[in-house]
């Protein structure tokens, strides 16, 4: 809501209409000998011989699938493998028409795309830079099995193409000599120094992903486009919606830029859609969907219809003109841009598939048009090549193929990971670890002002850094240096140092986030750098990962923690998997904000810290004073691992209590993993998760006060990692503890802290670790909340009901072992 | 502020004490320090001292009363405070005359549970992780442990309290503690003595009830002691292979010797030696040399010992009572006797130091005195063997080829036939009549 846009009541409620412009249908009609002026006959002999490629290794899976025997050669591969045989001439067409700095992005279907993608890089790059890639790529893994076990005659180009088939298909089989170790598989394989990007075994996931590769492209004034590519049943979920969405946004061409600069181009991004029919049976024309062309979505998304076309996708001529022109629309400055790919899948959704949804005479008419048959024919019709040079070209790819696939199951070539001698492969994987202060230092930060001159940090600048004076009076809130400036501190320093940082959320920007984290940052930052986003959390979150994978560093904010289910896939498959389902080569520095509120009700008011760190890959922190803030953004800034860092609404107007000095001035960092001891005690140990680390110093005060009690309260600031010794160390000291949080108290992090406590320190225990969270409610209104969320009085109930009877005191809530049952029996 | 006494807890199968005497009354002023009142259990008896100084609020039971051990006996306090708050579940205060109308009135608001949570509201058997650690770690006598965690179970504080009272075992106790008994060590730890409790020595009760012409029969609750003794005798009889042996041995040089002792004696400063404490003295020289009956019988171990520490049955008053004397192998016959003497009398008085009923290795039960010329005494586990005196009976012996009376004193030795055989158990015998037919000779070695 930029004040520079006004929005005119007068204007609002003017007559007229929508125009829409025709949206092209198939109208492609070149005919070869045109054709020739662009491409000379080489190019179509390898327009040819790229879709063998693709019709052969589809045909080799296809054959292990089902028969367990490919060309006389035997395996089984228990893995998926969903085939795009019919599918060879929309994926070639597409790649062809792309360059090395062109990005693509697929889906569960897509080794076409791999292979058509890697062979259209492979004959773009030249043979050194080519060489170089392989040669560096996982210290020559994969280029030494082929180099050293296949003849490519001594041509870089032959090898190349040798290395890609063996890289994809040891990769579909497991084998640590894959693109990905074997850790990808069939659904995720991907070469991003061919520009061939993960591909996702989720439908639609990759159209935020994509999303986020051309945000990164045009924040950061990339060279190049980036392909979404999806199938049509695909074009039913949100997250393509929403991609397509925020591709769209007006702001991008109407308010980015600075200085003059930056300020033209939309989004670079390809919405392709390889409109097969079936979303696995369900047929989007006619039954599943309503739009009868894909194409016709283009018109709802912004007035120039996102450039949307149909196109003949069994015809690799129609889809390399089509894409062509799209490229240049998108270089010119006018994406995004959507094309309607028509194509059919000849083979099942997967080999399970008894086609139970398609006729017979259905399947043999398409294959009756088989464009690779079809272009075979135009060749040798217009006389560019003969049936002898094509079926000898046939005729090496399927020698090719059977001796890459003897390669890619040899156990002694191609291994598998060994977990048995290597048990932290895996592990070691998950995350990145690395401390990256800029993840592009040879550029300048794109800046407004001197980061002095920004109004925040002069206001910061004068702010009191403790909650209480000198005299032990409490600091006025305005003065206060409270925790929403523990925050932004780290986040305009990173602005300044990390180029390719951004910032976007709903109402990130003039707003300043919901709770005004980023307020008066607007004069400094420009728009491409930190802007409003739809109110679209998949695209918000999954957009994140694709800038990821580009290279960049991005935090995004869902404003409350209950909107997490709204970016589900995006944070607990994209955001927490792709390092490890990488291999390592993805690195993932995503901050992810989300805050748990209170005094809204049910759903905005919920700590799902256990949601997030229930899903292997993600990091979880949770502060609740300003100094922890500040520092744990900073590792989160300076790391590489997606970070879901929870912050409460409670306590962002708070200053800091504990450190005598207040919170530090400059860098510094809180390690993640570190639990911290807010007050030091001796008779029990009260571990908190978040703001409720304030109601356990009241009840520690109140132990000490009145029962002579000394409690050792321990802030866990981390959640993922988390290092127990300290709390090990308390735990052995007092023999009891108590674990707090705002969260549900079943499936809690709570619950899951006391059961590794047990473990770890049973012998030192004098009662159960006690878990006291919120009811297993909805979080009623804010006048009922003192019910619902645990307080001061519930953590001396539990102590004194379940480990520590206390003389003469009586407890108000009940904490006994048969009240726990009967709640757990009627589940509440 | 007024504080409740309890009824100690002297070991923990003592479930209840019998208050044997008020020192004082209600309304009386009492000083920290002084007598409350004496109770017995079934062993020893006791003094109760005040803990705090004030004035006696509150007596919940009278003399005679069987009190249950830890409940609250009385209170003491200052005037005007609340009694009857500690009045023990079911029992009426007797008010402290001095407001009477104070105390009827608070105990009807106060708060059931305030004075649960401290003592054992129940015993379940539970016990945290870290209280059994910190047991383990200090000795703790968790069988004296009054548990004040959720549910009965019993929590550091607890053991921390027992540790605090030195209610502790000894490492070489522990391995056989089963069954609480009072320590003898330092501030009641228990030892490894302890466990061979003289409690479990005693005869079968001879049947000497007098006939009375007036009701038939009688019934009469069996006494603590009278309990604990029915049950370690039969402990006894059943986990034991036990058999015993029966001699004899010319008594003549013992009688002599005590005649010359009776008449001069005195005169040399000797103590009053009895026949009892000359057989004392030979076992104590004898013994050393017979190791099977000097030891304990452990499970699968059995300890030897190298010290002779006699058990001595006495009967006392309240019933049998096995006072020991420890290290008699180093002991004159004349200092062996004087100690004898001073154990036997407390312990008849019933006021014997419990560091002197545990311990014994080798235990002597004469019922000589009674005129019984034979018997089967029955063994103080984990000891291996205990010699019955028996009374002296003329007997006629071949002398030169004369028949000679000659006046014979009964042994009879029961054993342990699990640790020792028959022929090592008569060689004892056998070396002890030595003994004891050359006493002279045994007293100049």
């Amino acid at each position: 809501m930029p004040k520079s846009q006004y929005v005119d009541p007068g204007k609002a409620f003017e007559a007229g209409y929508i125009h829409f412009e025709d949206i092209p249908v198939c109208q492609y009609n070149k005919t070869l000998k045109e054709e020739l002026k662009i491409y000379s006959k080489a190019d179509m002999i390898r327009i040819y011989r790229d879709m063998a490629i693709i019709r052969e290794f589809e045909t080799m899976l296809n054959d292990v699938k089902t028969k367990s025997n490919y060309n006389g050669v035997e395996y089984n591969n228990p893995g998926p493998a969903h085939l795009s045989i019919g599918q060879e001439a929309s994926a070639v067409g597409e790649a062809y028409a792309l360059d090395i700095n062109d990005l693509s992005f697929g889906s569960h279907r897509s080794h076409g795309e791999i292979l058509a993608k890697g062979l259209s890089s492979i004959e773009k790059l030249d043979d050194k830079e080519l060489y170089d890639i392989m040669k560096e790529f996982l210290d020559g893994a994969v280029l030494s099995v082929v180099e050293k076990h296949m003849n490519a005659g001594g041509n870089v180009k032959e090898l190349a193409i040798n290395f890609l088939l063996y890289g994809a298909l040891a990769e579909i089989f497991a084998r640590k000599t894959g693109f990905n170790r074997g850790l990808g598989g069939s659904m995720h394989a991907f070469f991003i120094l061919f520009g061939l990007m993960p591909n996702n075994a989720i439908v639609g996931a990759s159209a935020p992903i994509a999303l986020g590769a051309a945000l990164y492209k045009r924040s950061n004034h990339k060279p190049g486009i980036v392909i979404s590519n999806c199938g049509d049943g695909a074009t039913g979920r949100g997250p393509v919606l929403e991609s397509l969405n925020f591709a769209s946004m007006d702001q991008i061409t109407k308010l980015w830029g600075m200085d003059g600069k930056f300020s033209d181009g939309g989004m670079p991004i390809l919405f392709n859609v390889f409109n097969n029919h079936y979303g696995m049976g369900g047929q989007t024309r006619g039954e599943t969907m309503g739009f009868d062309m894909v194409a016709r979505l283009g018109a709802g998304f912004n007035p120039s219809q996102m450039h949307a076309e149909r196109v003949n996708g069994y015809d690799p001529l129609a889809v390399i003109d089509a894409v062509s022109r799209k490229k240049q629309l998108l270089l010119e400055g006018k994406g995004p841009a959507l094309l309607d790919v028509v194509t059919y899948r000849v083979s099942g959704h997967s080999p399970s598939d008894s086609s139970t949804y398609r006729t017979a005479e259905e399947i043999e008419a398409w294959k009756a048009a088989d464009p690779i048959e079809a272009f075979k024919t135009k060749l040798v019709l217009g006389k560019v090549a003969t049936i002898a040079e094509l079926d000898k070209i046939k005729e090496d790819i399927t020698n090719r193929m059977t001796e890459i696939m003897k390669l890619a199951i040899n156990d002694e070539i191609s291994p598998r990971m060994d977990l048995n001698k290597e048990p932290d492969a895996i592990a070691s994987m998950m995350f990145s670890n690395q401390k990256v202060v800029s993840m592009d230092p040879t550029r300048e930060a794109d800046v407004m002002m001197p980061k002095e001159e920004c109004p925040r940090v002069k206001e910061i600048k004068g702010k009191i850094r403790t909650a209480t004076d000198a005299n032990g009076k409490p600091v006025s809130k305005m003065k206060m240096y409270n925790v929403c400036d523990g925050l932004f501190e780290p986040i305009i320093d990173k602005f300044y140092e990390d180029p390719t940082l951004i910032a976007y959320g709903e109402d990130n920007r003039d707003w300043g986030g919901a709770f005004g984290v980023y307020k008066k940052m607007t004069e400094a930052i420009p728009y491409h750098r930190f802007f409003n986003s739809p109110i679209s959390e998949s695209a918000i979150v999954g957009s994140a990962v694709g800038y990821a994978m580009c290279g960049g560093r991005a935090i995004v904010e869902l404003m409350y923690a209950d909107f997490i289910g709204c970016a589900g896939d995006e944070i607990f498959n994209q955001m927490a998997k792709w390092q490890a389902m990488s291999a390592g080569i993805l690195k993932m520095p995503i901050v992810l904000r989300v805050s748990v509120g209170s005094k809204y009700g049910a759903q905005h008011s919920q700590d799902w810290t256990a949601l997030c760190a229930h899903i292997p890959g993600l990091k979880v922190v949770f502060p609740s004073t300003p100094s922890d803030a500040k520092g744990l953004m900073t590792s989160a800034l300076n790391g590489t691992d997606p970070v879901v860092f929870f912050e409460s609404q409670r306590v962002y107007g708070f200053g800091e209590e504990f450190m005598k000095d207040g919170v530090p001035e400059g860098h510094y960092e809180v390690p993640f993993g570190e639990p911290d001891v807010k007050r030091a005690g001796k008779d029990v140990t009260i571990l908190t998760i978040g703001a409720v680390l304030y109601r356990a110093m009241e009840a520690a005060k109140i132990l000490e006060e009145k029962y002579g009690i000394s409690a050792e309260v321990i802030d866990t600031r981390s959640i993922v990692p988390f290092n127990y010794e300290k709390v090990v160390e308390s735990v052995k000291k007092t023999g009891k503890v108590l674990i707090v949080g705002d969260a549900c108290e079943r499936g809690s992090v709570m619950r899951d802290m006391a059961s590794n406590i047990t473990e770890l320190c049973f012998d030192y225990l004098d009662g159960p670790p006690v878990v006291v969270g919120s009811r297993n409610w909805i979080t009623p209104s804010f006048e009922l909340e003192k019910s619902f969320f645990p307080q001061a009085s519930w953590i001396i109930d539990a102590l004194a009901e379940k480990i520590l009877p206390i003389p003469g005191y009586v407890p108000t809530q009940n904490f006994t072992e048969i009240e726990k049952i009967e709640r757990s029996k009627k589940g509440i | 502020m007024a504080i409740p006494v309890i009824m100690p807890r002297q070991g923990q199968s003592v479930e209840s004490c019998i208050i044997t005497s008020w020192n004082k009354k209600v309304g009386d002023t009492v000083e920290k320090g002084e007598i409350l009142f004496s109770y017995e259990t079934d062993k020893s008896s006791f003094d109760e001292a005040a803990p705090e100084s004030g004035k006696l609020l509150a007596i919940f039971h009278e003399e005679g009363d069987d009190v249950p051990c830890l409940e609250n006996v009385c209170v003491i306090g200052n005037d005007g405070e609340d009694a009857a708050q500690f009045a023990p579940a079911g029992e009426a205060a007797a008010p402290a005359e001095a407001a009477p109308a104070a105390t009827t009135e608070v105990k009807a608001e106060a708060p059931v549970a305030e004075a649960a949570p401290v003592a054992a509201a129940e015993i379940s058997g539970a016990i945290s992780p870290r209280a059994r650690a910190l047991a383990e770690k200090t000795g703790a006598d968790l069988l004296k442990a009054a548990p004040t965690g959720p549910n009965g179970r019993i929590i550091e504080r607890d053991v921390q309290s027992l540790v605090d009272r030195g209610l502790t075992v000894s490492g070489a106790a522990s391995a056989e503690y089963k069954t609480a008994v009072e320590g003898s060590g330092i501030s009641g730890k228990v030892m490894l003595g302890d466990l061979n409790a003289p409690a479990a020595v005693a005869e079968a009760a001879p049947a000497a009830a007098a006939a009375s012409a007036l009701p038939e029969y009688e019934d009469v609750k069996m006494p603590n002691i009278r309990k604990i003794i029915a049950k370690q005798m039969t402990a006894s009889l059943t986990g034991m292979a036990q058999l015993t042996l029966n001699t004899s041995f010319d008594a003549t040089k013992i009688m002599d010797l005590r005649k010359s002792l009776k008449a001069g004696g005195e005169a040399m400063g000797l103590p009053n030696i009895t026949i009892n404490d000359i057989i004392l003295f030979a076992v104590s020289r004898v013994i050393l040399g017979h190791k099977g009956v000097n030891a304990h019988c452990l499970e699968d171990t059995i300890r030897y010992f190298n010290t002779v520490n006699l058990g001595i049955a006495v009967d006392s008053p309240k019933g049998l009572i096995v006072p020991t004397l420890f290290h008699a192998e180093k002991l004159s016959l004349a200092a062996l006797s004087k100690e004898a003497k001073g154990i036997i009398k407390s312990a008849q008085a019933g006021s014997i130091s419990p560091d002197l009923l545990k311990g014994g290795t080798f235990t002597i039960s004469n019922l000589g005195a009674m005129g019984i010329e034979s018997f089967t005494p029955i063994i103080n586990p984990p000891q291996t063997a205990i010699l019955g005196v028996d009374c002296i009976t003329r007997r006629l012996k071949e002398v030169d080829g004369e028949d000679v009376v000659y006046p014979a004193m009964g042994l009879s030795l029961t054993f342990d036939h699990r640790v020792l055989d028959g022929a090592d158990a008569a060689r004892f015998l056998k070396d002890l009549v030595q003994a004891l037919e050359n006493f002279d000779l045994l007293l100049v070695k």
